[in-house]
């Protein structure tokens, strides 16, 4: 049963659902209200939601956080590979002490910080989600470009993009040989699932050199390609720079995004007061 | 003409090489990611599993194109692309494994030489698990403020890391970087340096570091990454061991932060644009 | 007034012994559409590169001789100078695309040199590749198509006067060739833009191109219109280049005195229509490929139905209830526009794909019940990129690897047998990747019949190959007929059709909408053009001249000729004497490739 149940979670995990999933978080999702508004507002946005948890200490306060950048994360329409990411990560750093303590009958003075934790660790990820995932390549790229981040990151980040595609199917290509041509042994046993585990390690270490070779073979053409386009005259010309962030415009929806969050954060802010109150 | 043509090629091969360490490494990263870290007892194989690409193209190519490319690479595909941005502790690990990778492509002359490469492999990993590691202990000392009067504490923290860092480098050192560098290296040499135009490397062409300056630079970005890694763990241990702060405090601190945070950067919009205007 | 003029051009790569160009003397007029000629390694694409200035101030060698681009000393003024002037679209497109969004990579270079019209420039370039619609979409849904169109949009938001294309067809499908030909026809033609495209497919350069120069060993041996070069059948078969099978077939009627010897070679069907003009012709019944299936099926698709995750809305459907039966010992070809399914179809029968209901059956067991192993002891597949197919450092060890994996007794002489039947023995050990692009493609033949597959699938053995290495590898894939029980070929090439299949299987928007005899696919007029194939340019002649037949090969045509075929058979009567007519050779080579 048990077995039944990993082989075909194993399935669900193939490298192309894998593909799919990062191509969906960063191309599927431009049309959000997130993605409409202006990088520059969104990382200093950012700048907020991803530190103020930290120095915040009282339950509802963080709950009122998290709840705000759960929020955001849901209008920012991330693929559920990454929500499953960030829970996994949310459990292993903190999460799981959580649940042993309310396991082995913890009291409130013992739950009460690690909650606090968890509730800490998990706004300032999903801040980060929002903001990272729910952007558009290309958009990010321009606002770090602006707040004075290396052209060559922002190269980097758009290039990543237009390449993942491709890399991702090489991959996907050479696992598959490995997977056809060759025989992977049997995983009944204890020893069987070990010697397993060795040869899944073993072909992903092997599938690398196919996969340089190939990488450099593309990458010489890609180059060229940068030089004829002109790539290195822009990064030594002020000009290109300034025209290429004369796109971006901090607009109504901007004033407004900035508006709630800033009065939600306030509203956080005098949450324990208002509670006190009541 | 020759002369600016030369550094022409030689710019051109950087680009290359740093395209390639981005995408290979990056994808690796992305894919090691996405694999759950795994935990047999107390053991926990926080391994940077696929530290061995960047290594064997260090020690092929041009090594800080390399080590800036890895380190981009990661950042790019499996910190923004995955949203899994961790703020300002990524910066640690971008600069650790830039160094590792990059005092490994430096040491050897000679791909051919086995050994050298065995040995370089496994001293960049020691080296960026050591250097992690005490970037650790010293978070842990710089936010316990009584560290030395707490009993038992700095046994144990120097202990419990010391742990990790040798149970890694015996694990991961070994199986992930020590004999994929071993396999590929032999196997890449000759072949992949002319698919992008380049010679091989051989004792005479290879890359010479100014010994002092690196190793000058090296220590100052290793305190760069350790006060990064620190500044990132502050707001968790402030808040952690100073529990009894009032609510009203608390608010004001924030307050604060939150003023301190749009002073910055309206200074900076400030700055920029006058940048931008006079260019 | 020549807009590029290359006078005693000679250019050496460092550490290379002999020069690649050698006192290359070159013009080029203003608005001309120029075809670069010549066997691999001849230095067409190293010309091409000298004159974007990438050699030599991007790629270091020893430079001479003078190399003028529209007034500017090009080896001298800066690239990116001379980048508004040149554009240049790779054989491997792909890799040129380096932006995420459509209307991003083709404004991109615009932008690098700060053009602050750069997002109109980038559309406008789009408009005149017809990509206009897809502006905001990403690189990565495009086709192939598309993806090449857009390397040229990208090349074009410069405004340069020249363009180079460096194969444009090699990765297309011919449908799509075609399109990418009548959008250059159109820059050159309206636009007066003058285009160089380094291409050996003839039939190409006879429609659209205006002159054809021809390289060999790094010189030039002549320039001359198009039509006219093409009739250099000796000159052009030296260089590897396949002559239009229209010109062999009427060098051949002239030397054996039917045709008269004043007519020019014809290059294409039109001029094929005026050149055979009254000479008698009569369509001769098509050599039936014999077949030697039998009722066993091998593939069974049941009902089967696929759709693919799409990354933005609803999932896409490639196959609806498809029902299909493949048996075994029938050698099939699958053709089809890009996109028809035909590369789905492959995946679904290794397993590689499951479907998402219906069942695909191998010799009767599912393959949803098969683990991968047991499948690839059933079937084999040979990606179209042979790259992939070469996971370890040696091509004797990936023969062997599968084997080994299997411990199969006596593989080092299996494998031995491989390398000498495939003609791999200089090669063996050497990394399959680093060889050319006819011996990689051997060399993945070889890997993919090592376990002795009862099914062999080949996804386009013969793409991205110049035509001498496919006339090749056509061979070798026939070769297969006799060692391979059940072989399906998905292809555009339709010369490999004819002499390999005995069924073929049309497929459109993954519906099978044509099934037979390639005589019967070929002469349904509905079939072909909905599905976009092209048959053979000879088949195409013969059917200009009677349309009631049906050739495959030029000796079949040759036979349609009443004068040619009483000759052939009184030469087949006395047969060592009459020798001396018979042009030696291309024939009897094809001919041996055809009853092999």
């Amino acid at each position: 049963m048990l077995e039944k149940l990993s082989e075909n979670v194993m399935d669900k995990v193939s490298i192309d659902y894998v593909r799919n999933q990062v191509l969906k978080n960063a191309y599927g999702n431009d049309d959000t209200p997130i993605a409409a508004l202006d990088p520059r507002v969104l990382i200093v946005w950012y700048l907020f939601f991803g530190i103020a948890p930290w120095f915040m200490g009282s339950v509802p306060m963080l709950l009122a956080m998290f709840l705000f950048t759960a929020v955001t994360t849901r209008l920012a329409r991330v693929a559920p590979l990454v929500l499953v990411i960030f829970a996994v990560g949310v459990f292993a750093q903190t999460g799981y002490m959580f649940v042993a303590a309310l396991v082995f009958g913890g009291n409130a003075d013992t739950l009460t910080p690690l909650l606090v934790l968890t509730l800490k660790v998990a706004s300032c990820s999903l801040a980060s989600i929002t903001v990272f995932s729910g952007l558009d390549p290309d958009r990010l790229s321009s606002g770090l470009l602006w707040f004075g981040f290396p052209e060559r990151l922002s190269f980097s980040i758009s290039f990543a993009y237009r390449i993942l595609p491709i890399m991702m199917e090489e991959l996907q290509n050479i696992l598959l040989s490995f997977r056809l041509r060759g025989r992977a042994p049997a995983h009944d046993t204890l020893l069987g699932k070990l010697r397993w585990l060795v040869y899944q390690v073993k072909t992903i270490v092997q599938s690398f050199y196919p996969l340089m070779l190939n990488m450099a073979k593309r990458s010489r053409t890609t180059v060229e390609a940068l030089e004829l386009k002109g790539y290195r005259y822009a990064s030594a010309n002020p000009d290109v720079l300034k025209i290429r962030l004369s796109s971006l415009a901090v607009g109504s929806n901007d004033a407004v995004f900035i508006a709630a969050s800033a009065a939600y954060a306030l509203f956080c802010l005098a949450l324990p007061a208002l509670l006190e109150v009541l | 003409m020759s002369v600016t043509s030369a550094e022409q090629t030689a710019q051109s091969h950087k680009l290359m090489v740093f395209v390639l360490s981005m995408s290979l490494y990056g994808l690796a990263t992305l894919v090691s990611e996405l694999i759950p870290s795994v935990q047999v007892g107390i053991v926990e194989f926080s391994v940077e599993f696929f530290l061995f690409i960047p290594l064997t193209l260090a020690m092929l190519f041009d090594p800080l194109s390399v080590a800036l490319g890895a380190a981009t690479g990661e950042l790019v595909f499996s910190e923004i692309m995955l949203g899994q941005f961790g703020g300002i502790g990524e910066v640690e690990k971008f600069l650790t494994v830039s160094i590792a990778v990059y005092l490994a492509g430096t040491v050897v002359h000679d791909p051919r030489n086995l050994k050298l490469v065995g040995v370089a492999a496994f001293g960049a990993t020691a080296l960026q698990l050591a250097m992690s590691a005490g970037v650790d202990i010293l978070k842990v000392v710089f936010a316990v403020e009584e560290f030395e009067a707490v009993p038992g504490l700095p046994e144990s923290v120097f202990f419990t890391e010391g742990f990790a860092a040798v149970n890694d480098l015996l694990f991961s050192g070994i199986l992930f970087c020590l004999l994929p560098t071993l396999f590929l290296v032999p196997r890449l040499y000759g072949k992949i340096e002319p698919l992008l135009g380049m010679k091989p490397r051989t004792p005479e062409n290879a890359p010479r570091p100014v010994v002092g300056r690196l190793a000058a630079a090296s220590v100052a970005l290793f305190v760069v990454a350790a006060g990064a890694a620190c500044l990132s763990e502050a707001g968790m241990s402030i808040v952690e061991w100073e529990a009894d702060w009032a609510g009203d405090m608390q608010a004001i601190f924030v307050g604060l932060l939150v003023a301190v945070v749009i002073a910055l950067v309206a200074c900076y919009c400030l700055f920029r644009s006058a940048k931008l205007s006079r260019a | 007034m020549p807009i590029i003029s290359i006078h005693d051009l000679t250019f050496t790569y460092p550490g290379a012994e002999k020069p690649t160009l050698r006192n290359v003397d070159l013009e080029v007029a203003e608005g001309d559409f120029l075809a670069v000629m010549g066997a691999n390694g001849c230095g067409k694409s190293t010309l091409c590169k000298a004159i974007n200035g990438l050699i030599p101030q991007f790629i270091a060698g020893d430079l001479s001789g003078s190399l003028v681009v529209d007034g500017l000393d090009a080896p001298t003024v800066s690239i990116g100078e001379l980048a508004r002037h040149v554009g240049y679209v790779y054989q491997d497109f792909e890799n040129q695309l380096v932006r995420p969004t459509v209307l991003d990579e083709a404004s991109f270079a615009c932008l690098n040199y700060a053009q602050p019209d750069y997002v109109e420039r980038g559309m406008r370039a789009l408009e005149l590749c017809g990509l206009s619609e897809r502006a905001r979409d990403y690189v990565w849904s495009l086709s192939g198509g598309q993806k090449h169109l857009l390397a040229l949009a990208g090349a074009l938001a410069l405004e340069p006067k020249v363009i180079i294309l460096d194969e444009p067809v090699a990765q297309l499908d011919p449908l799509h060739a075609h399109q990418t030909y009548e959008v250059l026809r159109d820059l050159n033609e309206r636009f007066g833009k003058t285009v160089i495209v380094i291409e050996h497919h003839t039939d190409f350069i006879a429609e659209f191109c205006r002159h054809a120069v021809l390289m060999n060993g790094g010189a030039v041996s002549w320039v001359m219109p198009a039509r006219d070069a093409l009739r250099q059948l000796d000159d052009l078969r030296a260089s590897d280049i396949y002559p239009p099978q229209i010109a062999q077939a009427a060098q051949e009627l002239k030397d054996t005195g039917i045709l008269d010897a004043a007519v020019p070679l014809p290059t294409t069907v039109d001029e094929g229509v005026g050149a055979f003009a009254g000479i008698p012709f009569h369509a001769a019944g098509a050599p039936g490929v014999s077949a030697s299936s039998s009722d066993e099926p091998a593939v069974a698709f049941k009902q089967v139905c696929v759709a693919y995750r799409s990354v933005k809305g609803d999932p896409v459907t490639v196959f609806d209830q498809l029902d299909l039966t493949i048996h075994a010992g029938e050698k099939v070809a699958l053709v089809g526009s890009n996109g028809a399914g035909k590369t789905t179809l492959m995946k679904l029968m290794c397993g590689l794909v499951k479907p998402t209901s219906g069942t695909v059956a191998l010799a009767g067991a599912s393959t949803r019940e098969l683990a991968p192993e047991e499948l690839s002891d059933r079937v084999s597949l040979v990606y179209q990129n042979p790259e992939q197919m070469f996971i370890k450092d040696t091509v004797r060890a990936d023969i062997e690897f599968a084997m080994r994996a299997r411990g199969v007794d006596g593989r080092r002489d299996r494998a031995q047998a491989l390398i000498d039947r495939f003609r791999l023995h200089d090669l063996a050990d050497r990394d399959g990747r680093l060889m050319s692009g006819g011996q990689m493609r051997r060399a993945s033949l070889a890997i993919g019949i090592a376990l002795d597959p009862p099914i062999l699938l080949l996804d386009e053995p013969t793409a991205n190959l110049d035509i001498a290495t496919r006339r090749e590898i056509v061979r070798t894939v026939a070769d297969l007929r006799g060692i391979t029980d059940t072989v399906i070929i998905a292809t555009h090439d339709m010369q490999l059709v004819c002499q390999f299949a005995d069924r073929v299987i049309v497929l459109d928007h993954g519906r099978v909408i044509g099934d037979g005899t390639p005589d019967e696919v070929f002469q349904d007029r509905r079939v072909v053009e909905a599905s976009g194939i092209r048959p053979p340019e000879i088949f195409r002649m013969a059917h200009a001249l009677d349309p009631g037949a049906v050739c495959y090969d030029i000796e079949d045509f040759l036979m349609c000729f009443d004068g040619y075929r009483a000759l052939a058979l009184a030469a087949a009567e006395d047969a060592p004497a009459g020798d001396g007519e018979q042009e030696p050779g291309c024939l009897d080579e094809r001919r041996l490739a055809f009853h092999a």
